[in-house]
């Protein structure tokens, strides 16, 4: 049987702009999960509200802001923008106590 | 002081003296492992940056490096490896403690490395050449230009590769994978030839 694989497989580089170290490849860095999700207080918020920030994902076709972390950089983590089907990378930005000296949003 | 026992080199059992590889006649890369004096790394916090860029000032008597540029004087080099965090490497022992003592808990960490960490030397025409067969970041000298730092890594293993010179590099490993990482790099420089010293 002979595969076709997907047009973006193979051919895309994905390369994600560390606000530290620059520009490198993405096996430098670690997936740590949607950004886009917002844990509801510790001392507040229904069972329900915790299970949709642990389990439930929208999944998207397109773009999707991510946090990563340069696991064999800098160590920071960031927030990218990714498109989950080109894989293309539109933002890196910096998170955390750092993002100020970093020069990203407080 | 803590009392530490005597440092034993990872690489003791697999660093051969010697020449190797394609062209013994023509040596294009030069291998050695040293052993740093004093490796520590520094970390301020997000609101004591000034105070402890002033700490490193006052014991290395040199001024604190942005990256990706180092600072470094016959003794001792420092390098910027993250925000607030900086590595400083010294032929002199005891830099820890100096450190320790002008950087308080309030104002950031210090953390001895000298034994987690291996350095090994490269230099040679092909250091850049070899290096880039297997280290996904630029190596080119308008990228990377002498008296500059790096952190990335070969197949997980971190390094921190410091440019001392345009054919001489610094490789910061960690100790527990030094031997994983000497393997790659002969391999790698078996195909222009090298020595070892």
């Amino acid at each position: 049987m002979k595969r076709v694989a997907a047009p973006h497989l193979g051919t895309i580089k994905m390369r994600l702009t560390c606000p530290f170290c620059g520009e490198r490849d993405h096996q430098e860095f670690t997936y740590r999960g949607d950004a886009s999700a917002t844990r509801p207080p510790m001392d507040n918020g229904s069972i329900e509200d915790h299970n949709t920030y642990v389990f439930d994902r929208t999944n998207p076709d397109g773009e999707h802001r991510e946090l990563w972390n340069h696991t064999s950089g800098c160590r920071m983590h960031m927030v990218v923008t990714r498109n989950t089907t080109t894989h293309k990378i539109s933002n890196c930005e910096p998170v955390g106590p750092w993002t100020k000296a970093l020069g990203g949003k407080s | 002081m803590v009392d530490v026992p005597e440092r034993v080199s990872p690489l003791d059992a697999v660093v051969e003296p010697g020449v190797f590889g394609a062209n013994t006649r023509s040596l294009e890369v030069f291998l050695s492992e040293n052993l740093c004096g004093s490796l520590v790394q520094v970390q301020a916090w997000p609101d004591t940056v000034g105070a402890v860029e002033k700490a490193v000032q006052s014991v290395t008597k040199l001024g604190v490096p942005k990256a990706p540029a180092t600072a470094h004087s016959e003794t001792v080099s420092i390098m910027q490896t993250g925000p607030g965090r900086w590595l400083v490497d010294s032929e002199v022992e005891g830099l820890e403690d100096k450190l320790r003592g002008k950087v308080s808990a309030k104002n950031g960490a210090v953390t001895g490395l000298t034994h987690a960490r291996v350095l090994i030397q490269i230099k040679g025409p092909k250091a850049a050449w070899v290096l880039a067969s297997g280290i996904a970041i630029d190596f080119d000298l308008t990228a990377f230009p002498v008296g500059t730092s790096q952190i990335s890594h070969h197949h997980e293993i971190g390094v921190t590769i410091h440019r001392t010179g345009e054919e001489n590099f610094d490789l910061y490993v960690f100790t527990s994978f030094a031997r994983g990482f000497w393997h790659w790099i002969t391999t790698a420089s078996s195909e222009v030839g090298y020595a070892v010293s």
